[in-house]
């Protein structure tokens, strides 16, 4: 940004400061100026929700979107090159341990404040995207922390991955009927305490009980969920955080036999 | 050498610093279904009936050999006597907190010693005097920053936590919701305090640095954990405090609270957090499913690991799990006493 011409700088700060007014008119106008500039807001917009994103600036990120929207971005473009980036980088920086939750919480925020803003123009394209994979998502029985399962759900879901959510304290029987339902890839159990970890393990043998083990893909995480615990109950993974949970599947998807060979 | 102690004298005396005859072996919740079903409790009805809690509770010092009798089994007390929606969860689930405040205001407190719950802690604590006068009976409470989290909800904490490092009307907010739950702290730990409880655990699992910022617990966490620790002290009474997850960046600040003993989760490495901890004593990092699937030599291993480390109390590093074995908590207050017999 530091590149261009200062009329261009103060333009986009004056913008920065109406989005955070929430003043929607003036964001209408300044971008009309901007556009006027001839310099490529495209790129500029790309670049600022995603930076927006990471830093967890909701009403900003929204203002943004809201520009983005107006000059006639691409929807898809904007959510997976601006929005979905921004969450990106933060879960990668999370990854390193450079960033706490607090931070990927208020990442998350911001990604679907934009979110909601995109989403009629999203319905409207069509034949825009292949069908996503699917990822039933859940807390088990017990449990009802639900933030370490919801930001897995937001990585994945910058990913471009379907999350059916069935959200906190779900029984196993829960998952097994939401994988059939939805033809799912993965399921994704989560829990934050020693004491309802012994769930994933009940989850997993109803799967092996209704032959569909071999269907699915199932990631179990948490803070007491290790490797090896993963490993003993049957689970194919249990990622570092949710940024690795993202990355796993994206990468495990490829060598997995796709969803009309499986479930039919 | 020190001449054998009562579990209550060994208990008090590590909490103040003083010698031990051996490491204390304690715990911080003992909702064990073994023995629940032993003792003759049923669910759900031994978090309101005192006998059945305390007959529980008490197998974990007459029949495990830990020196302390812990009580009530959950952390959903304070919020249920405040309103908020509790489900009571299984014999082998504690129960847990399903609703939270939209802003400090609807919180109300003035008949918060009348609930059922609390009323049956605080006779329990009585009755657990009675019956086990050996032992250090300790009371289970939520603290300042997971139940400011309980009232407006987890999520929207480890939001605040950050916001309010940005902006001063978000950390207005906090410091409302943090005023409400020392108030409601007080008024807790004064009853449990005059019920006879030679000690508070105090659980901040939501102070963690896995849910808000480091600098959020120094600038808030630690003073408000201290304005409750100084309070129990006022009234003569030592406290305990835990925090889950990897507390390593927050050990300085949980050792400047005045808490008698720092309880910390097996994510940390406890050579490195006694050395930052400095004279406060450190207890825990024991892992907790240990206790449901743990063999002899992985729990006797890890007992003298935290040991080895510098811990000055054997403790799990999180809850006592439902699941966990008579067998197995026996091992562990074993390895405990063997290791003080060769070490200390």
């Amino acid at each position: 940004m530091e590149d261009l011409p200062e009329e261009v700088q103060g333009l986009i700060e004056e913008l920065d400061e109406a989005a955070e007014d929430e003043d929607l008119d003036k964001i209408e106008d300044l971008t009309q100026k901007l556009l006027k500039t001839g310099v490529d807001l495209e790129a500029i917009t790309l670049k600022k929700l995603s930076f927006l994103v990471m830093e967890g600036e909701e009403e900003m990120a929204q203002g943004w979107t809201r520009v983005a929207i107006q000059v006639g971005l691409d929807p898809f473009k904007t959510l997976i090159e601006g929005l979905a980036e921004g969450m990106n980088l933060i879960g990668k920086k999370y990854e390193q341990g450079e960033a706490f939750v607090p931070q990927l919480l208020i990442a998350s925020s911001a990604m679907y404040s934009g979110m909601d803003l995109l989403e009629p123009y999203l319905k409207r394209e069509k034949g825009h995207t292949s069908k996503p994979v699917t990822v039933v998502i859940g807390t088990v029985e017990g449990d009802v922390h639900d933030i370490g399962k919801s930001l897995v759900k937001t990585l994945l879901s910058a990913n471009g991955f379907n999350c059916v959510d069935l959200g906190n304290d779900v029984p196993a029987s829960k998952f097994i009927e939401a994988a059939k339902e939805n033809r799912a890839t993965a399921i994704s159990m989560s829990t934050l305490m020693t004491t309802t970890m012994a769930e994933m393990p009940r989850v997993i043998k109803m799967l092996k009980e209704e032959g569909i083990r071999d269907k699915v893909m199932v990631m179990v995480g948490g803070a007491p969920v290790t490797t090896e615990y993963a490993s003993q109950v049957g689970a194919d993974v249990s990622p570092h955080d949710a940024a690795s949970a993202a990355t796993w599947l994206k990468s495990s998807v490829n060598d997995f036999p796709p969803e009309c060979e499986r479930w039919n | 050498m020190v001449a054998e102690m009562t579990s209550k004298e060994r208990v008090l005396a590590m909490l103040n610093r003083k010698q031990v005859d051996r490491i204390p072996a304690i715990t911080g919740s003992t909702m064990v279904k073994e023995y629940i079903e032993k003792s003759g409790g049923s669910w759900p009805d031994y978090h309101s009936n005192a006998e059945m809690m305390v007959n529980t509770a008490g197998l974990m010092h007459t029949d495990a050999g830990l020196d302390n009798v812990v009580v009530p089994f959950g952390m959903f007390i304070e919020s249920h006597a405040l309103g908020l929606d509790v489900k009571m969860g299984r014999i082998d689930i504690q129960p847990s907190v399903r609703s939270f405040f939209s802003k400090p205001e609807e919180v109300k407190y003035d008949n918060f010693l009348e609930d059922k719950y609390v009323k049956t802690t605080l006779d329990a604590i009585k009755l657990a005097k009675e019956k086990f006068p050996d032992a250090a009976i300790t009371a289970f409470l939520v603290a300042p920053v997971t139940l400011a989290g309980d009232l407006m909800g987890a999520e929207n904490l480890s939001m605040l936590s950050i916001k309010c490092l940005q902006k001063e009307k978000q950390m207005q907010k906090m410091k409302e919701w943090i005023s409400v739950a020392l108030e409601i702290n007080k008024i807790y730990a004064r009853a449990c305090i005059e019920a006879g409880a030679d000690a508070l655990y105090y659980s901040d699992a939501s102070a963690s640095p896995n849910l808000v910022m480091p600098e959020f617990y120094y600038e808030i966490g630690v003073p408000a954990e201290k304005e409750l620790g100084d309070f129990v002290h006022s009234l003569g009474c030592p406290w305990e405090l835990h925090i889950c997850g990897d507390t390593t960046p927050i050990v300085e600040g949980m050792s400047a609270t005045g808490a008698n003993c720092l309880s910390v989760e097996q994510a940390v490495n406890m050579s490195e957090v006694t050395k930052i901890a400095g004279e406060v004593p450190v207890v825990g990092n024991l892992t907790p499913l240990l206790m449901v699937e743990g063999t002899e030599e992985q729990i006797t291993g890890a007992v003298r690991k935290a040991l080895d480390g510098g811990a000055k109390g054997s403790m799990l590093g999180c809850g006592t799990p439902p699941l966990s074995t008579s067998d197995r908590l026996k091992t562990w207050v074993k390895a405990v006493a063997d290791w003080s017999a060769e070490k200390l």
